[in-house]
């Protein structure tokens, strides 16, 4: 049976394509796969899933590797083997709040897709905080008036600037990952051996 | 009525294939010698969770006794045998033990084990010995398809003294190799300024595989004695394996303890077909330490509910149905001995007879009971 490797959808989808193309892999059915989950190509599986879905498909065995960005693998911690970084998928993770905001004396509320990585801050700080989870648009919640800040990714900082929030701190530089089931890693070492090898150097591998 | 996540109902081939996978591990080791051990399932917290065990509480299912104690259910087998081993007549050397063990990180709170532990023995005969029950029993289960991986504490613990990482940074570093992170590896190890044991530790993390690695590390580590032994053990078993006919013998050198009662010879079997790991143990001579015991202590444990999920199940019984009343019962019962070999149940009304490959009836005749076909 082909390795299966599972791809994060979305923003590190077409990253990845370009980074395989440049490996002098075939990625015309990948691009040109419609709204198919699941690709063929003459040397691999892929499927294709959101970021946390892709590790739970890589630490259950049914993909052999996964691609997905470093903030998924912090937040959720998954059973994997979190072999290496890839050129691309960059980003940071930051504590911000509103341009010119005082901090209230009383403790403080962060919004954020990322209850873990929050929590595990502000432990590492001493700082207790009240913490809510939101799945989407955490910029929304202190204009609201929901939270005193946010903790969420940065890539360009422009959705923060274009909201009215500045970056406090920033803690993390994240990139996407290529990481493998724990069993496949060493069943299937000669399978999986030349494409990990091309992943982790960024180079065509014969 | 729901049940909590992790608990289930079960009926059927996975119950008989289960209590089939127990029963002949039951004889296997008595016939190797064991001595058969149970632990209560009730146990104080502390068992697991002490120094030396090192076991996460977070994990366990507990509650405070009337005492205000921490009890927990039994959340592994190894620590449990240990305290309980140290109470024994000490010549008895071979230990093995069968039954459940609870945890929350477990997919299922409850999972079936059978395990055995061999103290007061010298090095290779015991690491051998597990090993080959291990072989054994996975022959007798007609479980071929299946690979045995080796591994070795000693390694990451020769290449990371001389780094004098403080205890968080050698556990990051412990962290970073269990998850063959080779990049923070190369951090963590390099940030002493060591960058030739960096390279080191970062080239272990892709140290798996069969022979071809043993051969290539036994070079390398030529010039130092405690790895060059630790390798030529390694090969010695893994020649040992092969030798007894497993067919896949593999090693990696880059693996970590995950407990810290580990201090050796580190194996796992895993299912070909599935990836699922089948067994895993290793040496735990410092397990003991905790009863100011110097021993020497290796053991496994079996996954039964893996093994068991791999049984081919074996339904070429023949299935007998006796059709009878309330008062040819007894005469019915009779009859039901006469079948050998046979799945035989007697019935008054006929329900679902199709699922029987045969089917006769209890009638009377001159006042007497006879068997007719039905």
């Amino acid at each position: 049976m082909k390795p299966c490797i599972a791809l994060t959808k979305g923003r590190l989808e077409k990253q990845f394509l370009d980074f395989f193309k440049s490996l002098s892999y075939d990625v015309d059915p990948l691009v040109n796969k419609g709204r198919k989950l699941r690709v063929e190509t003459d040397d691999f599986q892929f499927v294709f899933a959101k970021g946390v879905d892709v590790t739970t498909y890589v630490e259950h065995g049914i993909a052999d590797l996964g691609i997905v960005g470093e903030d998924i693998l912090a937040e959720f911690q998954p059973d994997v083997y979190n072999l290496f970084p890839l050129p691309f998928g960059q980003c940071r993770m930051a504590l911000a709040t509103e341009e010119g905001k005082v901090w209230p004396e009383r403790k403080r509320r962060i919004a954020s897709k990322y209850t873990n990585i929050t929590k595990e801050f502000f432990k590492q700080k001493g700082e207790s905080v009240e913490i809510f989870k939101l799945e989407g648009s955490v910029e929304l919640a202190p204009i609201l008036g929901l939270a005193d800040g946010i903790v969420d990714i940065v890539e360009t900082g422009n959705t923060l600037k274009e909201n009215g929030l500045v970056i406090k701190e920033e803690f993390f530089e994240f990139s996407a990952r290529c990481i493998a089931n724990r069993s496949s890693l060493k069943i299937k070492r000669d399978e999986l051996a030349t494409v990990i090898e091309s992943f982790r150097r960024g180079v065509v591998v014969k | 009525m729901f049940l909590p996540a992790g608990s289930q109902d079960e009926i059927g081939n996975r119950l008989i294939n289960r209590s089939k996978a127990y029963e002949i591990f039951r004889k296997i080791t008595t016939d190797r010698n064991y001595k058969q051990i149970s632990t209560p399932v009730v146990e104080y917290a502390t068992t697991f969770t002490n120094k030396y065990a090192g076991m996460n509480l977070q994990n366990m299912l507990k509650w405070f006794n009337r005492e205000g104690e921490i009890e927990v259910l039994r959340a592994d087998w190894t620590t449990a045998i240990a305290r309980a081993v140290v109470n024994q007549d000490s010549s008895q050397l071979k230990w093995s033990y069968q039954g459940s063990v609870f945890r929350s990180d477990k997919d299922g709170i409850e999972s079936r084990q059978a395990g055995i532990e061999i103290v007061h023995t010298p090095s290779f005969l015991g690491e051998s010995e597990c090993l080959l029950t291990a072989v054994t029993y996975l022959t007798e289960l007609n479980t071929d398809n299946y690979l045995i991986e080796l591994g070795h504490t000693g390694i990451f613990e020769e290449l990371t003294s001389p780094l004098q990482l403080t205890e968080d940074q050698l556990e990051k570093l412990r962290g970073a190799m269990h998850d063959k992170r080779r990049d923070v590896v190369y951090q963590i190890a390099a940030s002493n300024g060591q960058e030739e044991i960096a390279e080191a530790l970062t080239n272990l993390v892709d140290a798996y595989g069969s022979f071809d690695i043993i051969n290539k590390y036994e070079k390398m580590w030529s010039d130092n004695d405690r790895l060059l032994n630790i390798i030529k053990h390694i090969k010695q078993l893994a020649n040992l394996l092969k030798d007894s006919g497993v067919d896949e013998v593999l090693v990696d050198l880059g693996r970590v303890k995950n407990l810290p009662y580990y201090c050796g010879l580190m194996f796992r079997g895993f299912l070909k077909s599935s990836g699922l790991t089948c067994f895993s143990g290793g040496r735990y001579d410092k397990l003991y330490e905790q009863f100011d015991e110097r021993i020497s202590a290796v053991g496994l444990a079996f996954d039964v509910d893996v093994l068991a999920e791999n049984l081919v199940v074996e339904d070429n019984l023949k299935k007998v149905c006796i059709l009878a009343t309330e008062a040819s019962h007894v005469y019915a019962e009779t009859v039901r001995k006469t079948y050998t070999n046979s799945i035989v149940d007697i019935q008054y009304e006929p329900t679902n007879l199709e699922q029987f490959d045969k089917v006769v009836k209890i009638v009377t005749e001159n006042n007497q009971y006879k068997v007719v076909e039905a």
